[in-house]
């Protein structure tokens, strides 16, 4: 399993296995997600986890498999789906969010994509 | 009295059919063509103070044009621009879709349009501007500019139109938010009960629709099958001998490869006017793969490349123009033997 | 059901209920609540129907209940012990219920405004409601305080529907529960009805508890309809307020009511099946497989399916769809969208063609203007920082610009409201 994220939390915390540090924003996780899902890899967690919208929290984490076969379609259709879906929410921009928003605030976002992140893949 | 402007395209300007399809933009006070009938429905609520017109071909080709047209419009301060209608005509109705998109979200002003159902400016505009309903032909010209003038003028004067299906416009996939009578359990529990009965129920909310094509089995013996070549890429003998439209394109072309190994600059170009066409002009076999074909060949990895190809262009051409085509040369096809097709796209 | 309609809400030195007018003893409920050692001060406040008051940031919405007769207590794994509930007799104190508010995270989000447009969409603002602020003491961390506050909201409605437990309600509704064989016998010839109840089950902020259990670490599995009137879930979600499912809804979810007002007349309603909505797409394989499995062992001719949430969970909608109808078992779905403020955007994440029937809750990105109140509850900055609120939001003049996202149960996804789109 490759764990991709742009959050240090769960970089952190899964030092122990195999992590893909995309230094970049949400989206490019899902597109960093995507060129692997066309290199065969499946998908293993839903890159729209959480309740938070694409333009709210500027993190995501995303689990992947190792192993590489044929393309897998539900993964490339998931992930297409969840790229059009953070487009969409891109259009209406939060100048508060990412860049300007309070450290606070920020870990709070971070926490939650940890612990979704966590329990899903809790004991796997 | 609410000022119009009238869009139209050359041939309704009467300055002539596709050889005129090349003159830009150009205005006149006053109605021209259709816009006499317009201005008759408009039973004097309303007047057509200018009449903007343009080639179908020119318009498409140059960016430019639309911000002419829009400046153009602009001066005339209307209240609503009605372009068309277009009817079938798919260069005509992408550039009144253009035109009445771009006006409705440049200058915030009401636009109405009218097409036919497999109009490729229907999928492209439906959800920018409000088209209605035409037949295929200019012979449905009466009956639109009927249908067409009132919806206009209410339009104009600011009023909510009805649903697509009463005031008969395509609908434009808007989600408009409204307080129902019974709460939605209750709503749902009484479409299972339809559903159940076998009677019609109307989903609140329609799925998109995605044309899925299953792919066939896997051709068994390659090295043994006649393969043939069918593109939406525009790749044509030089010239253009069958004139298949730079976009819309409503026909396409059969053409002999019979001893052909390599499709070269000086035989062969591409039509298509969707994407840069110096890659494809250089060496066409990017795009109609015939030198690789021919090596396939000799390796003995295909048995043959069939004689003919078949290659259209797939600029904004309707889905069901593209199924139509492919219903008659798949006939041909199989009628030659082939058992394999490659289909190219650009 | 023991039906006691509450009209007002008083604070009075002795708590009890007298005709329709619920008093609460304030100090001796705030003690209660604060036994907590998480919690360091709890305020308690009234916002009544018409009032110019806004709460926010909303955590839960619950209804006080009591059990009069029949097994077990209300809230099962709670406040009382794990034994099966839905059974027996429930007053309920209808027209009343709390709020539990608390900055649990930065972004914490919820209103509910007691008048003017935001009225119009929140069920919760036709409500006498006592609200609860709760803060914990320094230090606590987010997964503590979130369920400390879960809990004061529990505490309180127990609290406040044990007033009504020896009242002779004027109102009783009965709800049959017939076994399954049982059933058949009775309605022969009616078409046999399921409700498959998807439960937000990701992780912190987003769980669900059924007896006590967190919903990520169960089955697919079955309840009586009646066992959703006393407790048996409630609700640990925190986000996305205008789509998620409250206690409130739990309790008096739509769908089982509307299901009974026409079982034995018009469908034989067989059963609830409840099923989760993981992140791991492994688990929603299993989940899914399992809801379609259990319409199938039921004999099922239709099934509605109500959903939880944005995103993820329209994945979790589409399989349980799609897998049911493969069954033979026609379904429908209810939903919301997020189909952007010009509601030009494609609605779901998730798309299928065997999802032909569906019913919408509304498209969640309509943007409304929230005129300013006399009276705030809660934390009023928070605002800007809530789903469907942007940096500019909260207005100079105190009047909010937002998304319907903001609105706590605005486009519920078990059909609670009348609000839908076209």
């Amino acid at each position: 399993m490759i764990i991709l994220t742009n959050n240090p939390d769960v970089a952190q915390t899964f030092q122990d296995r195999n992590v893909l540090w995309v230094d970049g924003s949400y989206r490019d996780v899902l597109i960093e997600a995507r060129d692997m899902i066309h290199q065969g890899r499946r998908l293993l967690t839903h890159p729209l986890m959480g309740s938070l919208k694409p333009n709210e929290t500027p993190y995501r984490s995303v689990a992947v498999s190792s192993e590489q076969g044929d393309l897998d379609m539900d993964s490339l259709l998931l992930i297409e789906n969840a790229i059009e879906t953070f487009d969409k929410f891109a259009q209406v921009t939060r100048p508060d969010r990412g860049v300007n928003t309070p450290e606070r605030m920020l870990a709070d976002f971070r926490l939650i994509d940890l612990s979704l992140i966590e329990s899903a893949l809790e004991d796997r | 009295m609410i000022k119009v402007v009238h869009y139209i395209n050359q041939f309704y300007a009467g300055k002539g059919g596709e050889e005129m399809a090349n003159i830009p933009p150009e205005k006149v006070k006053g109605f021209v063509g259709p816009g006499m009938a317009f201005n008759a429905a408009f039973k004097g609520e309303a007047e057509i103070v200018a009449t903007v017109f343009c080639g179908d071909s020119y318009f498409n080709e140059n960016k430019e044009a639309i911000d002419t047209v829009i400046a153009m419009i602009k001066e005339e301060q209307p209240d609503i621009v009605i372009c068309g209608p277009a009817f079938n005509a798919g260069r005509y109705g992408v550039a009144c879709g253009t035109v009445a998109s771009e006006v409705k979200a440049q200058l915030g002003i009401p636009t109405l349009t009218g097409m036919y159902d497999e109009n490729p400016g229907v999928d492209m505009f439906k959800s920018k501007t409000i088209i209605m309903k035409t037949k295929d032909s200019a012979a449905g010209m009466r009956k639109a500019v009927a249908a067409m003038a009132p919806v206009a003028l209410r339009m104009a004067k600011g009023e909510e139109l009805g649903s697509a299906a009463a005031e008969g416009y395509f609908p434009t996939g808007i989600r408009k938010g409204l307080f129902e009578e019974k709460r939605g359990s209750a709503r749902a529990v009484d479409m299972l009960l339809k559903k159940l009965a076998g009677e019609e129920f109307e989903t609140e909310y329609p799925m998109p629709q995605f044309d899925r094509v299953q792919p066939n089995p896997a051709v068994v013996d390659l090295a043994h099958a006649k393969v043939a070549l069918v593109t939406s890429g525009g790749i044509v003998p030089k010239g253009n001998p069958d004139h298949i439209e730079s976009s819309s394109a409503s026909h396409y072309g059969k053409y002999d490869i019979e001893g052909v190994q390599v499709l070269t600059d000086k035989t062969y170009e591409t039509a298509h006017g969707g994407y840069d066409p110096v890659y494809a002009n250089a060496d066409p076999n990017r795009v109609l793969p015939v030198d690789v074909m021919r090596e396939f060949e000799k390796e003995g990895r295909i048995g043959e490349l069939s004689h003919y190809y078949y290659a259209t262009v797939g600029n904004g051409t309707a889905v069901a123009s593209a199924k139509k085509f492919a219903d008659t040369f798949s006939k041909e096809l199989i009628a030659d033997g082939v058992q394999a097709v490659i289909l190219t796209s650009t | 059901m023991g039906i006691i309609k509450i009209t007002d809400i008083q604070f009075a030195a002795e708590s009890k209920v007298e005709g329709s007018v619920l008093y609460v003893n304030r100090d001796e409920l705030k003690a209660h609540i604060l036994e907590d050692e998480t919690l360091a001060s709890c305020e308690l406040d009234i916002a009544k129907p018409g009032e110019s008051v806004r709460i926010t940031p909303v955590k839960d919405v619950i209804e006080p209940r009591v059990k009069v007769s029949g097994e077990g207590g209300v809230f099962p794994g709670w406040m009382a012990k794990v034994k099966t509930v839905g059974s027996g007799r429930t007053n309920v104190l209808k027209g009343a219920a709390v709020v539990t508010t608390g900055k649990i995270v930065g972004f914490q989000e919820g209103i509910i405004d007691m008048c003017g447009e935001g009225a119009k969409y929140s069920p919760f603002s036709q409500l006498n409601n006592l609200v609860l602020c709760v803060e914990p003491v320094e230090g606590t961390l987010q997964h503590a305080y979130e369920k400390a506050v879960r809990l004061a909201g529990l505490k309180a409605a127990t609290y406040l529907g044990k007033l009504a437990k020896d009242i002779e309600a004027e109102e009783v509704r009965t709800y049959e529960t017939p076994t399954i064989t049982e059933g058949i016998k009775l309605y022969p010839d009616l078409p046999r009805v399921g409700y498959v109840l998807m439960l937000q089950s990701q992780g912190l902020l987003h769980d669900t508890y059924v007896y006590g259990v967190d919903a990520k670490q169960s089955l697919t599995t079955m309840l009586y309809p009646t066992e959703t009137m006393d407790g048996a879930i409630i609700s640990g979600n925190c986000v996305s307020a205008c789509d998620k499912n409250t206690t409130y809804h739990h309790l008096n979810n739509p769908v089982i009511e509307d299901l009974y007002a026409r079982h034995g007349k018009d469908l034989n309603f067989v059963g609830v099946i409840i099923t989760n909505e993981n992140v791991y797409l492994a688990d929603k394989e299993r989940s899914s497989d399992w809801s379609a499995k259990l319409c199938e062992y039921l004999g099922l001719d239709g099934a509605i399916i109500s959903q939880e949430g944005f995103g993820n969970p329209d994945t979790d909608l589409i399989m349980n769809c799609k897998k049911i109808e493969a069954k033979g078992v026609k379904t429908v779905i209810i939903t919301d969208e997020y189909a952007g403020q010009d509601g030009a955007s494609q609605s779901l994440a998730d798309a299928d063609i065997a999802a032909n029937a569906c019913v919408t809750g509304g498209n969640a990105n309509t943007v409304i203007h929230l005129p300013k109140m006399d009276k705030v509850i809660g934390h009023i900055e928070y605002v800007d920082k809530i789903a469907g609120g942007w940096s500019g939001s909260l207005q100079e003049d105190g009047s909010i610009v937002a998304e319907l996202q903001v609105i706590t149960g605005a486009t519920n996804e078990m059909g609670f409201n009348t609000f839908s789109a076209r």
